[in-house]
């Protein structure tokens, strides 16, 4: 067990030394403010105003707050603005720091991937329909907001290389033939010239194959996955490991498509209304009645056990400092800023905990259910409900249902701590806040 | 570390805050889940007058099959006297607006039958919601049909507290009788009218008259129908008198008059059809089927 622990850590190191991996980490540190004051406005949007958080319902918001119209349009824009554009600033900072490491125009070379990552999600169909009206957004906005990290550190990386060594060869080529240096602005502008070249061959190529862009296709794939998931433990055990790691690569949110208004849970609702209870309802094991009830506390990889395995077992001051900052976002499912900030993501040590304890979690979910020892989760419950109190919700206040969100609990942070623990060693290397 | 006590207080405080409120949203989470719930089973349930056997809506069945072209499942009730219930064919698997007729064995017309076939109607009604579980339905009835339900909502429908009635269609039905006077009340009018207070305060009635010349239709007196609104006005949510002219408007044929079969398809079946065949209607009857509750 030590010397396995002893490899994943060497392989941590490893994986650190990587320029990419540097620019990556990087490139989260700088975005993590900006998330996490995010975090905090869509914990007061989703969770307290909007008409389907928890907060909202459970503390009857609406009818003892005035102008709620007001609060909730205001919080709004700010968090169509950030949120809507978290992939862009991402796509700058890989970009920046990339060039930074290969010591050429770190800004100039942001600034290029930023845009590069624009390109490739600028909605092509809407182009040519002419300006009749607002027919379509010039952007795919959703690609740029979380869902679209992923995307962005790659193009970020891509354009980081492509640039910083494009410039390079310019400038010695020009010096060569042309016994002048080349001026910054030639330098810059030759190479952004190139790169937006590449950049909407490809994207316009794509939109060819698929609307909605390159994240789109991943996330089609994803959907059909999911949509079938059916009601076999092992599928659904398979789907959200694979989900999970996906989350990990910053391929955020396509898991989603699971949830209360699918059709199983509401023939489970019917029958739970008619009958009284979730005991013997059509469609015990279910991805909604496993993985949202169990084994999604904090949101995917039940961050909310990394927190509190971080509270009790790691001595990193930064990591302690992110557990504090990002716990009230945790507790309403909202965990992207301790997915950038820690960082989890394309973290080679948090990766196995990270889809190992839902993992567990759902096969013990699996046989409690299936043992029926406790009943499925048949009522909806919002999206921001703290995650160990889901089940109980769920089933209508069934107490073994609570019991049984504990034992997940108790089993994630046991499965979260030795892997805390091993980054404890993590040298002087700052990650994060 | 010292520190400790008060972060453990801290949490516990927060626990509390969050695990009581939560406690008292999900009961009232969940009654209102079960007062709002709607079973998609949705069935209609004909009565049809007297002297006419289960079979009487055939031909209308078959002719709103052809033209809605949905199954239509329909399930044959017939109660003995004795309220033995005895059933003819199936409601399919997936249909979700079948057909259900409930006839009598004793068919015969006159004030005391039709109690007793309100009382029978009762029979049925029960068992068929303990076998199927639906617990919202619409009704249709030809002629003394629209009495026996009539009765039956006022009678017997509060015995049976979680199934609500949605739509109410009488067709001819002589609310008072084969008189034609409009001052003088028969038997069952009177008490029609003195337990209109009873009626359930969300449902939709549509009285369809038809009329061969301006005073019946050959056997029920245009004045007997119109009675009905001392039932029903102000007394349930809609009351929609429409009167039917034309081809086929004797009293036996209105059942599968066209007329009244894009009426039926239109009000009690909630079907959206052409404008061309659309009953005008300035204020449409208000839906209660959007008010589904809101899922997060």
């Amino acid at each position: 067990m030590v010397g396995w622990l002893r490899e994943l850590w060497r392989l941590n190191q490893r994986v650190g030394q990587w320029r990419a991996m540097r620019a990556v980490r990087e490139a989260l540190r700088v975005a993590y403010p900006f998330i996490l004051v995010m975090a905090f406005v869509d914990v007061i949007g989703q969770g307290f105003l909007s008409k389907s958080g928890f907060f909202f319902q459970v503390y009857h918001v609406g009818s003892w707050l005035p102008g709620i119209d007001l609060w909730r349009q205001s919080l709004q824009a700010v968090s169509v603005v950030v949120n809507g554009l978290v992939a862009v600033m991402v796509a700058f900072t890989t970009g920046h720091y990339l060039a930074k490491i290969y010591r050429t125009e770190p800004l100039a070379v942001g600034m290029m991937s930023a845009l590069a990552f624009l390109t490739l999600n600028v909605n092509y169909d809407a182009l040519g329909q002419g300006g009749h009206g607002d027919t379509d957004a010039n952007f795919l906005e959703v690609n740029l907001g979380p869902q679209g990290i992923f995307l962005a550190i790659l193009v970020g990386l891509g354009v980081g290389w492509l640039a910083s060594h494009l410039m390079r060869w310019l400038a010695t080529w020009w010096l060569r033939h042309r016994q002048v240096t080349l001026s910054w602005t030639g330098r810059v502008a030759w190479t952004l010239t190139v790169v937006l070249g590449l950049t909407v061959a490809v994207g316009y190529g794509i939109s060819w194959l698929v609307d909605g862009g390159i994240n789109n296709l991943v996330y089609l794939a994803l959907q059909t996955l999911n949509t079938n998931v059916g009601h076999q433990g092992l599928r659904i055990l398979a789907v959200t490991a694979v989900s999970n790691c996906l989350w990990w690569l910053g391929l955020i949110g396509p898991i989603d498509v699971a949830g209360n208004s699918s059709v199983t849970s509401l023939q489970n609702l019917a029958y739970a209304v008619q009958h009284g209870s979730g005991w013997g309802a059509p469609y015990p094991v279910t991805l909604h009645t496993l993985s949202d009830a169990y084994a999604n506390f904090g949101g995917a990889g039940m961050t909310l056990a990394l927190l509190i395995a971080v509270w009790i077992g790691s001595r990193q001051a930064s990591y302690r400092r992110v557990a504090n900052q990002t716990f009230l976002p945790n507790l309403l499912n909202l965990n992207e800023p301790t997915l950038l900030g820690l960082p989890v993501l394309f973290n080679p040590i948090l990766f196995i905990p990270f889809v190992m304890a839902p993992a567990v979690n759902i096969a013990i979910a699996w046989v409690a259910i299936t043992w029926k020892l406790v009943p499925p989760i048949v009522y909806p419950v919002p999206r921001t409900t703290p995650g160990p109190l889901v089940a109980y919700l769920g089933t209508g206040g069934d107490w073994r249902a609570l019991l049984l969100s504990s034992v997940c609990l108790v089993v994630s942070v046991l499965i979260y701590l030795p892997f805390v623990r091993l980054l404890n060693d993590e040298g002087s290397v700052d990650h994060a806040a | 570390m010292r520190h400790n006590w008060w972060r453990w207080g801290l949490v516990l405080i927060a626990i509390l805050v969050v695990f009581i409120p939560s406690q008292l949203w999900l009961k009232q989470r969940i009654t209102q889940y079960k007062s709002n719930y709607r079973t998609p089973l949705n069935p209609t349930i004909m009565v049809p007058g007297s002297s006419a056997s289960q079979n009487r809506f055939d031909a209308l069945i078959t002719q709103l099959r052809k033209e809605t072209k949905r199954t239509h499942s329909v399930l044959k009730v017939q109660v003995a006297e004795n309220g033995r219930i005895t059933y003819t064919g199936s409601i399919k698997r997936g249909d979700n607006q079948p057909f259900i007729v409930i006839a009598f064995e004793n068919n015969r017309d006159g004030y005391q039958n039709i109690n007793k076939q309100a009382k029978w109607l009762n029979l049925a009604f029960k068992d068929l919601v303990k076998t199927y579980r639906f617990n919202h339905f619409s009704m249709l009835g030809h002629s003394n049909g629209g009495l026996i339900l009539s009765v039956f909502l006022e009678k017997y429908l509060a015995a049976t507290p979680r199934v609500t009635p949605e739509r109410l269609m009488t067709i001819a039905t002589p609310y008072n009788m084969e008189s034609d006077s409009t001052t003088k009340q028969t038997a069952i009018l009177r008490e029609l009218i003195k337990g209109r207070k009873r009626l359930p305060k969300k449902l939709t009635v549509y009285s369809v008259a038809g009329t061969e010349n301006y005073s019946s239709d050959g056997t029920v007196p245009a004045n007997s129908v119109n009675q009905g609104k001392y039932v029903f006005q102000n007394q349930v949510a809609h009351y929609t008198q429409i009167t039917v002219t034309g081809d086929d408007t004797t009293h036996s044929d209105l059942p599968q008059n066209k007329q009244i079969v894009l009426l039926i398809r239109q009000f009690l079946l909630k079907e959206t059809l052409p404008s061309k065949d659309r009953f005008p209607v300035t204020t449409q009857p208000q839906s209660r089927d959007a008010s589904d509750a809101d899922l997060p």
